[in-house]
């Protein structure tokens, strides 16, 4: 298992190395100009000309790409050229709440949507069956921007329960947990009842049931047989939280890495969006590897070497 | 589990950690870049460096150009030497005096950090320092501890307002090392603790040598979403905020009694680049003008929030003149325009502009009312780094911008904006170019008689509307609304004027 671990981390470099190349070409190829942004408007000309230099940005394109990788591979993602910051610090300062925030967003929605999922099969076509099909389309169909507004402006401001933005303790993070779980919860319950019903309905249930267990039992048993296609779900939307939850963290003045990005992005600044490139593939490769080794946990047939 | 909820919900309701009552609570829409003076480029930076920090001059909440570190100055005759006069009970908040040569050492090492040099560029030798020609400045002179000479290449009237731009504000010397993140200078607020894209404190400087401020702490949140800004003054959690765009209507029947309205130091305008084919005619400029119902797109698409634009320099400012009327709506006068200068057939146009929500209508107004005088007009949409890298270098024909102050004189609206010099990214987006019209600048710029600049400013704004370098939109104005129970606080005429001094909670 170790052995296979290991295998899966030395793969990701290539992976990494082709993103690295993408993200270089893609914003060399970008109009704008990143010096503008640093100077401002009124730019002279021997500003501009000095931060040219200063920044290489006149080096062939070869010669800039060696440097920066030569400086990825001893830990140094360079310096933001807006800040003047160490990139990796600025992503270490906001990766925490980024992480606290997806982590709130999928707690909200494997509880909500597997519960809702697994009762659904459970009593399939019952009512609560059917409104919670009508529940998980509308989620998936609401946009995250208007559901974050509509929950502050109900839940904060006229109700007063909440705080509507900023970063702090659980009172913070309710609203924009649920406004960024809710399109998994959907595609979680949907998944979960689809899978839980073909559990359900299977050959080994009828033994389970035949065996007179207690219908917890029976339940907990047609889970574990139907948890793998749900893990997927967990595994692909609890990266794409990490990666890029902009929208929420903008509405909620939440200060994580997506919001990072979008700005590095918007002013150009070339490291801090390599950068930020860079970190979030190695968390999402971190990601599907824990996806996958939860897999083996899950299921013994399924078994790595 | 029904009682455990229960009690999770009381426990989340009771621990409100609102801040103390006597906090200020002010907001940016995004992260200052540094809160190191020599990187300021951006207004949030601007805005707590002038809290931090003290300049040699201020501007004061109405605009006016106010003492700062400098008690007082004089210029000679020549009006290129000017000779500032320090006062001498002003401390860095670790204790430390500051000297006139803190002042010589700041502006050196703004010259060469690669930010917002133009306010010191007038300076003798600056422009060879900053370009490390040379080791030193000899237009900055430092005869005793609070005196500051400073000569310049050529006279400038506008340079004391210069020296209350953010990026020259006065720094201690040496400057310690992490000072963007903590810094130390010697203003009315002192710097607590910073979580980026998160909050900014600050606590009161008990021992200002200036007005202390009544308050003992400002927090500054940053919080990019305008409706989020407004739910948060909803909320109670803002002392004061810019009223959203589209809410106008809503908020001047709901919130009447808070609201306050400045016109805003600024302008919007349509760019035209008057180096490009039919542009280059003044007639064709001129009908650009008269096809557009300005004052109807003002009303239906900008909420009635601006003053109609004749000019370049807004209400508020010397040379400003109420009595020249703006370009009125005659399609029909565009139409003749456009014959005589041989466009009968019409013409295709392309209309940059940014992805700033309230000019997107704004743009599409302008479309279609030029397009009812024979100009097709394309919208070209791109972020904002690309649109204006693209105006800069004369790719686009028509830009939709705006343009802000730096500080309040009617030559930041006439020098930057049509100098030839300043063709391109030097703030003349029109490319503009006309000797007569530069002479008068340089005249304005240089004179030491306020009024024969004032008068020579109308003069300059007059010619700029004859030969329609832009399309004349309308100067916005702002408004923002501020919280019942906080008073002492007035919308400021420029971004750095405003330091919260006489702001707190009413008793």
């Amino acid at each position: 298992m170790r052995r296979y671990i290991a295998f899966r981390l030395v793969l990701v470099l290539p992976t990494l190395l082709g993103v690295l190349v993408a993200a270089f070409l893609l914003l060399y190829v970008a109009p704008g100009d990143p010096v503008q942004a640093m100077v401002g408007e009124r730019a002279d000309a021997e500003t501009i000309a000095r931060l040219r230099a200063d920044l290489n940005l006149d080096d062939p394109l070869p010669n800039r790409f060696a440097a920066y990788v030569g400086g990825v591979v001893q830990g140094d993602l360079g310096n933001s050229y807006i800040t003047r910051r160490p990139i990796l610090e600025e992503l270490l300062e906001r990766f925490p709440a980024t992480l606290k925030l997806a982590g709130a967003a999928m707690l909200f929605a494997v509880s909500t949507g597997v519960l809702v999922g697994i009762y659904g099969a459970w009593r399939p076509d019952g009512w609560v069956d059917r409104s919670i099909t009508i529940l998980a389309y509308l989620g998936v169909s609401f946009p995250v921007y208007w559901v974050g507004l509509i929950l502050i402006l109900i839940f904060a401001v006229q109700l007063g329960w909440f705080p509507p933005s900023g970063y702090g303790g659980l009172e913070y993070l309710i609203l924009p947990a649920i406004t960024l779980g809710m399109r998994s919860v959907a595609f979680l319950a949907r998944m979960t009842r689809a899978a839980m019903q073909e559990a359900l309905n299977s050959d080994f249930m009828r033994t389970v049931r035949a065996k007179g267990l207690r219908e917890f039992v029976v339940l907990r048993h047609g889970l574990r047989n139907a948890i793998l296609p749900v893990l997927t779900v967990i595994g692909l939307d609890f990266g794409s939280y990490l990666t890029g939850s902009i929208l929420t963290e903008t509405i909620f003045s939440w200060p994580g890495v997506g919001r990072y990005v979008l700005i590095a992005i918007d002013k150009r600044d070339l490291p801090a969006v390599q950068g930020s490139i860079l970190f979030l593939s190695v968390v999402f490769v971190i990601v599907n590897l824990i996806t996958d080794l939860a897999y083996a946990k899950a299921d013994p047939r399924i078994s790595y070497s | 589990m029904v009682r455990f909820i229960f009690i999770l919900l009381i426990a989340i309701l009771a621990c409100g950690d609102r801040e103390h009552s006597s906090t200020l609570n002010y907001y940016f829409t995004y992260d200052p870049r540094s809160l190191d003076p020599a990187l300021s480029t951006d207004v949030p930076t601007g805005e707590v460096i002038a809290l931090l920090f003290d300049n040699v001059t201020r501007f004061d909440v109405d605009g006016e150009l106010q003492p700062g570190l400098a008690s007082s100055w004089e210029v000679d005759s020549s009006g290129a030497r000017y000779t500032f006069h320090l006062r001498s009970d002003a401390r860095f908040h670790d204790g430390k005096a500051v000297s006139a040569s803190d002042v010589q050492s700041s502006w050196l090492r703004t010259l060469r950090a690669g930010g917002r040099i133009w306010p010191l560029l007038p300076i003798q030798g600056a422009r060879e320092y900053a370009a490390e020609e040379s080791d030193e400045v000899e237009g900055i002179e430092v005869p005793d501890d609070t005196t500051i000479v400073v000569t310049l290449r050529e006279p400038l009237n506008v340079f004391p307002k210069f020296l209350a731009m953010p990026s020259t504000a006065i720094v201690p010397t040496p400057v310690p090392a992490g000072f963007d993140q903590n810094p130390i200078g010697s203003g009315p607020w002192k710097f607590v603790s910073w979580s980026h894209d998160d909050a900014i404190m600050l606590a009161r400087n008990e021992k200002y040598w200036g007005e202390v401020p009544e308050s003992d702490s400002l927090r500054i949140r940053i919080i990019p979403e305008p409706l989020t800004q407004a739910a948060e003054y909803e909320a109670g959690n803002l002392s004061v905020v810019e009223i959203p765009f589209g809410e106008t209507r809503r908020w001047e029947e709901q919130h009447a009694d808070e609201l306050q309205r400045r016109p805003a130091l600024r302008v919007l305008y349509i760019a035209i680049n008057t180096t490009r084919g039919p542009l280059k005619d003044v007639r064709v400029r001129q009908a650009l003008n008269y096809a557009i119902d300005t004052k109807t797109i003002l009303e239906t698409v900008y909420g009635g929030r601006g003053v109609l634009s004749a000019g370049a320099i807004p209400p508020g400012l010397p040379g400003y003149d109420s009595t020249r009327a703006p370009y009125p709506y005659n399609p029909e006068k565009a139409k003749e325009l456009l014959r005589e200068a041989g466009y009968a057939d019409g013409l295709k146009l392309e209309l940059w502009r940014t992805q700033r929500e309230e000019l997107a209508r704004v743009a599409q107004a302008v479309q279609q009312q030029l397009g009812k005088v024979g100009i097709e007009v394309e919208i070209i949409e791109r972020d904002a780094s690309s649109a204006r890298a693209a105006s800069a270098k004369g790719e686009a024909d028509l830009f939709l911008t705006d343009w802000y102050a730096d500080y309040p004189d009617p030559e930041n609206f006439h020098y930057p904006t049509f100098h030839s010099r300043n063709r391109g990214t030097g703030g003349n987006r029109a490319f503009y170019r006309d000797p007569v019209t530069d002479s008068l600048i340089v005249l304005a710029r240089t004179t030491t008689d306020e009024d024969y600049k004032a008068e020579l400013s109308r003069q300059i704004d007059a010619r700029i509307f004859e030969a329609a370098p832009w399309i004349f939109l309308w100067f916005p104005i702002d408004v923002w609304a501020r919280r019942p129970e906080i008073q002492g606080w007035r919308i400021p005429a420029i971004f750095n004027g405003q330091r919260w001094i006489d702001a707190k909670h009413s008793p």
